[in-house]
């Protein structure tokens, strides 16, 4: 019934191809995502007052080939309910800032329906991912959020910037998507079933030895890392601002990323078998954090900072996964799908009243002519700095104190160091957006207008902003019974207090350093600051390092291979034939006469031949 | 049936009627006289299996010519059709003019 909703918009907006107006799109779109998370919410009372029985439907028998025979059969227990609860609830938000957001868009008027479409069919695919029972569905879900990314990234199509951002996710999450199959293939080759349960069952009573379910889970990791933008595979994340803001958030917030986070909680069982595998996923993660935080520090473009900043989000969901923080990092999932939503949603804002400038440094000064955004976004930057009492705050604690306890002190520092870099970037992109001397005005066209004052677009923002402060209550509140205690702050000890001071020296030392009390311009511009700055703001040379180890060699080879060898072969067959066929087609010269001559000719040669036998 | 021909003689005027009616298809260009050819060539056909079903004494070699006759009806039915259309769309009777076909 959830992901059906969201399929039958997608479908009803596909085949009106554009023809509908422009409100009903919004009421198809933004009401198929509504309903189906009024449908989530019911069933998710009915799991809790029916005692966490967990539910399965089968719809139908994919395909039946032998023993293997799929069913496609939606899975219902407390982590899928927890992922469409964020995925319909915070995705609708979006949807509805979005039917604002993109009203008469100025680059792509006429694609109000579009739009929609991919964003009902991308809700439909992650529903499908977290519902699915049997790992072939979720792949099918996992390849049909890849698809909508690369639709969505590449919405404004006329920029070929944009399309090839597009193509760059599609193919660097397709990079991580091979492992993933991989993976797949290995866990049928050896266990004979996709089926999530049986397999964690068959593994449980150990019927596969270490190795290969470490060979296994790194496979499987590959995929994740893909899919959340993790390092290696992450470069494809910042690229991915390309498109319009409220894909940005949704694919952030609500789906895409997460999935990554999902799989690997699916899979706890295996993961829990192999703790080698855990150790690699919580050094990714470890990795991923520290990267990806110090980048966002030297970025200019206000979502490329939030981009970044989700990746380092995600470090921490998998670093909790690694050490063993299960829920800690569902909570900390879902807690960020509403601040990251939060933020995005109130850059969109302001990138709109600005007139599309995403440049921190060409805003400033912003906080009284744009109240709502300023706001929300402030209460969001606290949130992702994880300020006590906000909902950042609880799950970010959480993973950090399990991380501290059941793995030492160095993931809890790196955790911790990235903490305090995290609140730096934040409040140097709060104070150059908002405070200072005005650089850009808003612009008052109607359309920038519309969108400070229409209800669709500010009411999801204090929504989010009201969740993305109590929302460290909901998990203490449902995830403790869902899914097992979240293992939160519990007991003063240095170690919390230490956890919780960092980010409000980060906090502290960003506002002196933006504010002007300590001058850095003297480090920034001398000679190992400005490569830092640099280094830092192409994204740890990442981009250039695949480009000379990868993109280069491959584009050479290309150019060697352009006429393809293997393909000769068949050249050659079908050039002989060819000739052949021009040959006999010079003998049908259309002459009736000459036929005649021929038919006479050849019967004297056939008889010729019989009398000679004869 | 005073007078009897030997039958090689009437298979050698067969043959030679044939190779003339071949000879006609072959040379001439003008539609009107192929099929005068063609049937030139059928009677030669024809002749001789008259000879051979009097040398035996069997009435087969008449009915094959029978036959030769209404296949020659139908023959000339169908063809005076393409002639037809063969003036009609060339404005001319020369069948080397409808070589559209070639390869």
């Amino acid at each position: 019934m959830v992901p059906a909703l969201p399929l039958a918009g997608f479908l009803l907006l596909l085949v009106t191809e554009g023809r509908l107006p422009d409100k009903a799109v919004a009421a198809v779109g933004a009401g198929s995502v509504g309903l189906a998370a009024l449908a989530a919410l019911v069933v998710g009372v009915q799991f809790v007052q029916g005692g966490h029985s967990e539910y399965a439907l089968t719809l139908w028998t994919w395909m039946a080939v032998g023993d293997f025979a799929p069913a496609i059969t939606l899975y219902l227990d407390a982590l899928s309910l927890v992922m469409i609860g964020v995925i319909t609830g915070v995705g609708f938000l979006i949807h509805v800032y979005a039917t604002g957001y993109m009203w008469k868009d100025e680059e792509e008027p006429r694609g109000y329906s579009r739009f929609f479409a991919y964003m009902n069919l991308f809700v439909f695919a992650m529903l499908m991912l977290v519902l699915g029972d049997n790992l072939l569905v979720l792949f099918l879900g996992w390849e049909g959020v890849g698809l909508c990314s690369y639709l969505l990234i590449g919405f404004y199509h006329k920029d070929a910037a944009n399309g090839l951002a597009a193509r760059k996710a599609f193919v660097v999450t397709r990079v991580g998507d091979t492992a993933l199959a991989l993976g797949l293939f290995l866990l049928f080759w050896e266990l004979g079933t996709l089926h999530v349960r049986e397999a964690l069952d068959q593994v449980a009573a150990g019927a596969l030895d270490k190795g290969t379910i470490t060979l296994i889970c790194v496979l499987l990791l590959g995929g994740a890392v893909g899919k959340s933008a993790q390092l290696p595979l992450q470069t494809w994340l910042p690229d991915a601002m390309a498109g319009p803001t409220p894909v940005s958030a949704l694919i952030h917030a609500a789906t895409m990323v997460t999935a990554g986070v999902y799989l690997i909680a699916r899979m706890k069982g295996l993961y829990m078998e192999s703790p080698d595998a855990q150790h690699i996923v919580a050094v990714v993660g470890l990795l991923t954090l520290l990267v990806s935080a110090f980048t966002a520090l030297a970025q200019t473009d206000i979502k490329r900072i939030l981009a970044y900043s989700t990746m380092s989000q995600i470090g921490y969901m998998f670093m909790a996964l690694g050490v063993g923080a299960w829920s800690g990092a569902i909570f900390h999932l879902m807690t960020h799908a509403f601040f990251k939503a939060l933020l995005f949603l109130s850059a969109g804002s302001v990138i709109l009243a600005l007139h599309h400038e995403q440049d921190i440094f060409k805003m400033g000064g912003l906080r009284t002519k744009l109240p709502v955004p300023f706001w929300c976004m402030a209460i969001g930057s606290a949130a992702l700095v994880a300020l006590p009492c906000t909902s950042g705050f609880y799950s970010k604690d959480a993973i950090l104190l399990t991380a501290y306890e059941t793995s030492g002190w160095l993931y809890w520092g790196g955790g911790v160091l990235a903490a305090g870099v995290t609140a730096l970037y934040t409040t140097r992109m709060m104070a150059l957006t908002f405070f200072g001397e005005s650089k850009t005005q808003p612009h008052d066209s109607s359309h920038a207008k519309f969108a400070r004052e229409r209800i669709h677009m500010w009411l999801p923002l204090t929504v989010l902003a009201a969740l993305s402060i109590g929302g460290g209550w909901l998990g203490f509140g449902v995830l403790d019974g869902l899914l097992g205690p979240v293992g939160a702050f519990s007991h003063w000890s240095p170690v919390a207090l230490v956890t919780m001071i960092v980010p409000l020296f980060g906090v502290l030392l960003g506002v002196l350093v933006f504010g002007g009390r300590i001058d850095v311009s003297g480090f920034v511009a001398s000679k190992p600051g400005g490569w830092l700055r640099r280094f830092f703001g192409s994204g740890w040379a990442f981009d250039r390092a695949y480009d000379v180890v990868f993109v280069k060699p491959f584009v050479a080879l290309t150019r060697v291979n352009k006429n393809d060898a293997v393909d000769f072969f068949y050249k050659v067959t079908a050039g002989i034939t060819r000739g052949c066929h021009y040959l006999f087609a010079l003998t049908q010269t259309g002459r009736l006469r000459w036929y005649a001559a021929n038919m006479a000719f050849g019967l004297v040669i056939v008889l010729l031949i019989a009398a000679a036998w004869l | 049936m005073a007078i009897s021909i030997p039958v090689e003689h009437v298979l050698y005027l067969a043959a030679l009627l044939f190779l003339m009616g071949l000879a006609g298809v072959l040379v001439r260009r003008n539609v009107m006289f192929l099929l005068m050819s063609l049937e030139v060539m059928m009677n030669a056909a024809g002749l001789a299996f008259v000879a051979a079903g009097a040398k035996w004494g069997q009435p087969d070699g008449q009915i094959m010519f029978m036959l030769i006759l209404a296949l020659a009806a139908a023959e000339v039915a169908v063809a005076l059709g393409l002639v037809l259309q063969l003036s009609r769309r060339f404005q001319t009777l020369d069948v080397d003019a409808a070589d559209e076909l070639s390869g």
